[in-house]
């Protein structure tokens, strides 16, 4: 069967898909990998400015920026941050989609409620928020006046200023993953739900055994998206507290933001750069494993 | 991108056949008080290009300060230097230092930028040399200065405005109310609002704050910086006349129109904000002494990126001097509050009559007599934030203590200059 047709048809095969790919390649090489690659070479110099050529100094900026208080408070910020945001707010979006998965015209109200949030910019949100938590005069203290608390410096006291910013990133973020959820649930089959239901599982046990693993696939991507999201956003911080009161909302981008911008350290900056982006993918990595094992794919 | 230039070539090109050979440039501005500035420069910019046909100039609305700094750096370092920036005073110091401006001298052309310069009110001159010449013009300058609600201090039985410290602290106890229903006092503890504040209250300490000669040395562990920390920090936990934690410059004046704070410190370029907004008898006073009176200067100035063309520099220095005019400086103090850095804008009947009628928009002119320069260092954002983390701990945690705070400040503050130091005052040849 070793004809010439046949051959140039395998060929022909083999080639096609790397040919397809070949576009998506180029693009992520030139927008993605060949940056990275810069950024890291660039944290092994001692670069001050953009245009600065620097001079190679290995690993010092890694060692410099592990020893200082700086990075690492907005390292230590940044994971409390991850994890007060992540968990409430993908369980808050699991819970509305829960609550409103049968179609009506109040769910249908509710549910674009409690999307809205997703839709106003981060940095109006920021903007809303600072006067929101303003203490005295804010609506936050407005109401908690009426309970007889007395006025809260929010976004003034080291202490508060970061879980405030926790509880706006919340607020924003749940109605998001809501609607993912809200998908997801449109997923979970009927029958099973049904079958469980004739077994005599009551509604926790139908929510623990059946519809928390079809919704497997889903909780591991909102997880993931919601940690990125935990790392990536700063409007807020810029807008609200500008890292302080005394570093006390200084978040990695933020932190990496100042060294490259405002202290003229692009070399600290670009080491703090690439520990975030090594932190990030070795998280994703990990929720994705350890979620997809729990995971039933529909086949 | 390839879609926006393309489409922002194809406005350029339009705009340049219907306007015959204009040089075009582009004027970055913030505006750290109210949106209202920003309309108003906007305007002013149209009023320049209806002018004349020679230049046509891009206002560029930037925000804050720092971050007019940043983004004229990041279009500088992208091979776009914007031809004119209005610029935080005390950042042309390193700006210069790190070699991205150009003196003036390269655009005045034939103007004597020396004669120019003492038209300029004594104390903003000195944030506007580097190295013995000038980098940038002044064009809206500020100074720290007290409010106070005149209807308060009545009930209060309080005659005049605090000259010190000590009638100062003593005033603000009889205005306050306790647990916070009423703040004797409050000022701005947010970044760079901050530094300036903790500046103002070393210097009227007798203080110097940092070494003006000389941009590597700052001076945050000394006796009369120590004090004003202490002093800062003693309004809200010893006396407890104002809210402990960071609080920011809306906060302040939201906190006085609504009669919940009866002193406030803001800069004199909020003054046509606390105008229109107060509705009670207000007044403004200098900034109490404690060894002296003195404040920094603040605002900004004009300055010029390096990298641009002889024709766009020539189009730059035609809009500075347009701007920087005493008619227009004074308009624009009119409408502002900034004092118009130029004295000779005093001078004209526009403002002569305005005065008269505002006779509060001549305290901070008055306070100029006692002002000296703005903090300007090596890497000065960084060398401000060591004190301003320190200022905002000491004003959050009641069992910090001043002293410690200054060392801290100090220790951090060497770290960002020492390699400046190093290189200078530290080097031996």
């Amino acid at each position: 069967m070793d004809t010439p047709s046949a051959t140039k048809t395998f060929r022909k095969i083999r080639l096609q898909p790397y040919l397809l790919l070949l576009p998506a390649f180029l693009c992520l090489t030139t927008f993605t990998y060949w940056p990275m690659l810069q950024v890291f070479l660039a944290s092994l110099t001692n670069k001050k400015r953009v245009g600065d050529d620097g001079s190679f100094v290995g690993a010092e900026n890694y060692l410099t920026i592990f020893t200082e208080a700086d990075f690492l408070g907005a390292l230590w910020n940044n994971a409390f941050y991850a994890a007060g945001t992540v968990i409430p707010s993908v369980l808050l979006g699991f819970l509305f989609a829960l609550a409103l998965r049968e179609t009506t015209n109040l769910s249908a109200i509710l549910r674009s409620a409690l999307f809205f949030p997703t839709l106003v910019p981060l940095v109006g949100a920021a903007a809303i928020f600072i006067f929101v938590f303003m203490p005295d005069i804010g609506l936050l203290d407005y109401y908690l006046a009426k309970l007889g608390l007395s006025a809260t410096n929010w976004l003034g006291n080291p202490d508060l200023a970061l879980v405030s910013l926790m509880a706006l990133t919340t607020w924003k973020n749940a109605g998001y993953y809501m609607l993912f959820f809200l998908a997801g649930l449109q997923g979970v089959p009927q029958d099973a739900e049904e079958a469980a239901k004739i077994e005599g599982a009551n509604w926790l046990q139908r929510l623990y055994f059946v519809i928390v693993p079809m919704l497997g696939p889903t909780f591991a991507f909102v997880v993931v998206i919601a940690l990125i999201s935990a790392v990536s956003q700063v409007d807020h911080v810029i807008v609200m507290t500008e890292g302080g009161p005394n570093n006390a909302t200084n978040l990695l981008l933020y932190y990496i933001y100042q060294q490259a911008h405002e202290f003229y350290d692009l070399g600290k900056a670009t080491a703090a750069t690439v520990v975030t982006l090594a932190a990030l993918l070795t998280l994703s990595f990990l929720s994705l494993r350890t979620m997809e094992r729990k995971v039933h794919y529909e086949t | 991108m390839f879609f926006r230039s393309a489409v922002g070539a194809l406005c350029a090109g339009l705009i340049a056949s219907s306007a015959v050979a204009a040089e075009r440039i582009e004027f970055m501005f913030p505006a750290p008080v109210q949106g209202k500035l920003s309309r108003e420069m906007q305007k002013l910019v149209k009023e320049f290009n209806a002018s004349q046909s020679d230049v046509e100039v891009v206002g560029v609305f930037t925000g804050s300060y720092d971050e007019t700094k940043v983004k004229s750096q990041a279009a500088a370092e992208a091979g776009k230097p914007p031809a004119v920036v209005l610029m935080s005073a005390n950042f042309a110091t390193e700006l210069a230092m790190n070699d991205l401006i150009v003196p003036m001298e390269q655009l005045a052309g034939d103007t004597d930028l020396g004669a120019m310069m003492e038209e300029f009110w004594p104390a903003v001159r000195p944030n506007a040399h580097f190295a013995g010449k000038v980098y940038s013009i002044p064009f809206q300058n500020s100074t720290p200065i007290l409010y106070y609600n005149k209807e308060h201090f009545k009930e209060a039985g309080i005659e005049m405005a605090p000259e010190t410290w000590a009638e100062w602290v003593d005033a603000a106890k009889k205005l306050a109310k306790p647990d916070g229903e009423r703040w004797g006092i409050m000022m701005p503890s947010n970044y760079d609002y901050n530094g300036w504040l903790v500046q103002a209250l070393t210097m009227a300490n007798g203080g110097q704050f940092y070494n003006p000669v000389y941009p590597g040395e700052i001076y945050y562990d000394h006796a009369s910086t120590q004090g004003a920390l202490k002093f800062w920090r003693d309004f809200a936990h010893q006396h407890k006349v104002m809210p402990t934690g960071v609080t920011d410059s809306k906060q302040v004046s939201t906190a006085f129109f609504s009669g919940k704070a009866s002193m406030i410190v803001l800069s004199t370029g909020a003054l046509s904000f606390v105008r229109e907004n107060a509705k009670f008898d207000y007044d403004v006073a200098f900034m109490p002494r404690n060894i002296r009176n003195s404040v920094p200067i603040g605002g900004a100035s004009l300055v010029s990126f390096k990298g641009t063309s002889d024709a766009q520099k020539k189009a730059a220095w035609s809009f500075i001097s347009w701007l920087t005019s005493a008619e227009k400086i004074g308009h624009w103090s009119r409408f502002t509050g900034y004092f118009a850095p130029r004295q000779t804008a005093y001078d004209l009947p526009e403002m002569k009559k305005f005065v008269a009628e505002n006779p509060d928009a001549l305290r901070a002119v008055e306070q100029l007599a006692y002002a000296g320069p703005w903090i300007a260092t090596y890497n000065t954002v960084a060398v401000r934030k060591a004190v301003e983390d320190e200022m905002q701990a000491l004003l959050s945690d009641p069992e910090l203590t001043y002293r410690t705070a200054a060392a801290r400040a100090q220790e951090n503050a060497d770290k960002v200059l020492a390699p400046y130091a190093e290189q200078t005052a530290l080097s031996l040849q």
